[in-house]
């Protein structure tokens, strides 16, 4: 008797979600089995990778970040470029870091100008992120909104305490939310559905479960990722059936072990490759786990992920 | 359903300062509240009692005594407290109740001989070596041992009283399967090591994190799925009329549609008025049908 291969029996889809221009939409989402499961269901959009932009030059950065971009660092709209023209992103995301309280506070005006700015130099979409400040991204956030009507842009953290002004904002003027909780999947759901009875048309909603680097508490996230699919997908758990981004590049990078130079850890092995390295590796573990757009940073890793993904794509 | 009140404790403000003063009025006042509201038991809870907890034990228990002849719980994790109340405890309608002894060898040597020489119960908490018991298997591990270890030392099955641990649904919406499982096989376990054994549950643990007005229809509907696994009593808010209700059999039509849920069988939304939809949701969430969010009532 020839061995039969068991197989999952799925009832729900994850939602397809277009994004950026209107003519030009890429679109994310559309699984109908367990991520990379193609001889169950389909992946009709295979995962996009979003490169990381900063509104103002970063500090403390690791040599091996600051290298590929030492020539656009001062130049948000040159960077973006650079993203998309050298090393192919799919999407671009302006981190807003510089708008923090607790750094430069720069303000929403400046937040405004650098959004305008990279939004014009670029036809891929662009994702904008606050600080993760809740007050300050609330004012900056509607601002940025309200002043890029026409940018269609994915804007976040929208999170439960400011929910309701984003979720307006976002309404009013078409952009998309990266609706985030903190690793919490209950969390999850119930910002889903508080926005959906906000108004928010479901093709505008994507989550951001929040995760962690490869080290620091991936492994909670990747939980929270999977039971997330299991409930869309075999549960059909409509509030949940939204693709997923992964803001991951920022968490890697602030990391010891990406950041210390040969100098003073000796042990730990080439500080060009490190850095690089661990951010492929939680890029991988989050594309495995059910990630639509992986947020990320270094050109070499970025490659690296690629590459795997092609692969297991080819199957 | 049995019923353990638990109003009377430390952690309530103005009970905490009564104890702290010694002053019997408000102790008395709502302990007497309690037995009027139609409790079995009283749940005497001092917190950890480290400073004085001997004294104050003797004295909350005498003090109560002085106005209800219901039987108590005694609820510290003060083993000496615990002792000092079991000392002055008189046995008016029933023997005074250990809560709780836990699942840890040192715990055990030292508190189960006190439930022999006073002639109490015990409420077998399954918090082991390791702490929280992850699954129905380790519930079972951990019950097996205790039950053992009591009946050893001579309390009689009717005595004890096993504690699974009921978890948030809001944050632990598996475990609370785990903990179902493990209801579901308490009997069996029983069965050999201590027959007639009881059961007993922190039930508003289940609600903690929810919204505070929706609490009541999760505790009252989780009750109702926890009697048809076995479970002998809860330990709950004295004044909750409506759990009350149920707990004593005045609502067989919320029973069945709760227990048609637990069965896989239950009736079409449509058919349903307001109130029932509400308990045939809540009982799907309970049982991870659908996955917990703090708005289950509106989907």
């Amino acid at each position: 008797m020839a061995l039969e291969i068991p197989k999952m029996s799925y009832n729900g889809v994850i939602k397809e979600i277009p994004l950026g221009k209107e003519a030009n939409p890429v679109i994310v989402g559309g699984e109908t089995s367990y991520p990379f499961y193609l001889f169950e269901g389909e992946m009709p959009h295979p995962p996009k990778i979003a490169m990381e932009v900063y509104d103002a030059p970063p500090e403390e950065w690791a040599q091996a970040a600051l290298e590929p971009f030492a020539d656009v660092i001062n130049d948000p709209a040159a960077w973006a470029q650079k993203c998309v023209s050298s090393y192919g992103a799919e999407m671009v995301a302006l981190q807003l870091a510089s708008t923090d309280p607790n750094a430069q506070d720069n303000s929403g005006e400046h937040a405004v100008e650098v959004t305008k700015k990279v939004a014009a130099a670029i036809d891929v979409p662009l994702i904008v992120l606050g600080s993760n400040n809740l007050e300050k991204d609330t004012e900056v956030l509607k601002m940025v909104a309200e002043a890029c009507a026409e940018e269609r842009l994915i804007l976040g953290p929208v999170t439960e305490g400011n929910y309701k002004a984003l979720g307006a904002a976002s309404l009013a003027y078409h952009h998309t939310i990266a609706a985030g909780t903190p690793i919490d999947i209950n969390q999850a759901k119930q910002l889903n559905i508080l926005l959906g009875n906000l108004g928010v048309p479901d093709e505008r909603i994507m989550v951001d479960p929040t995760v962690a680097s490869l080290g620091y508490g991936l492994e909670y996230c990747y939980s929270v990722m999977e039971r997330d699919r299991m409930a869309a997908l075999t549960q059909e758990d409509e509030r949940l059936q939204f693709p997923i981004v992964c803001n991951l590049a920022k968490e890697v990078w602030k990391t010891k072990e990406a950041k210390l130079t040969e100098q003073e850890a000796p042990l730990l092995g080439d500080p060009l490759k490190r850095g690089v390295l661990l951010e492929a590796m939680t890029a991988l573990l989050l594309l495995l786990a059910g990630g639509d757009i992986l947020i990320m940073r270094h050109p070499d890793a970025v490659q690296l992920v690629r590459g795997f993904m092609d692969d297991l794509m080819a199957n | 359903m049995l019923l353990i009140g638990e109003n009377l404790n430390v952690m309530v403000k103005r009970i905490g300062q009564a104890m702290k003063d010694r002053d019997p009025q408000p102790i008395q006042e709502l302990a007497a509240a309690e037995a009027e509201a139609g409790v079995d038991y009283i749940d005497v809870n001092l917190g950890p009692a480290r400073k004085g907890g001997e004294e104050l034990m003797a004295w909350v228990v005498k003090t109560v005594q002085e106005v209800v002849d219901l039987p108590l719980y005694l609820d510290t994790t003060n083993v000496k407290a615990i002792e000092a109340g079991l000392k002055v405890y008189k046995n008016k309608q029933g023997k005074a109740v250990v809560n709780s002894i836990m699942c840890r060898p040192e715990r055990m040597e030292a508190q189960i001989p006190l439930v022999t020489r006073y002639d109490a119960g015990m409420v077998a908490l399954l918090w082991g070596p390791e702490g929280m018991p992850r699954d129905a298997a380790e519930r079972g591990v951990l019950a097996t041992e205790i039950l053992q270890r009591a009946a050893e030392a001579g309390v009689a099955g009717e005595d004890i009283w096993v504690d699974p641990i009921i978890t948030p649904l809001s944050v632990q919406q598996n475990q609370l399967l785990e903990c179902n499982q493990f209801m579901s096989e308490l009997d069996m376990i029983a069965e050999v090591l201590a027959p007639g054994c009881k059961s007993t549950c922190g039930l508003s643990n289940v609600s903690n994190g929810a919204p505070d007005h929706l609490r009541p229809i999760l505790n009252q509907t989780y009750m109702i799925m926890l009697a048809k696994l076995g479970m002998r009593s809860c330990i709950v808010d004295a004044f909750d009329k409506d759990l009350q209700d149920i707990a004593r059999g005045k609502r067989p039509d919320v029973d069945a549609l709760v227990h048609q849920v637990m069965d896989r069988n239950e009736p079409d939304l449509g058919s349903l008025d307001k109130e029932a939809q509400h308990y045939v949701k809540t009982g799907k969430v309970l049982l991870g049908h659908s996955l917990y969010s703090d708005s289950w009532l509106e989907l």
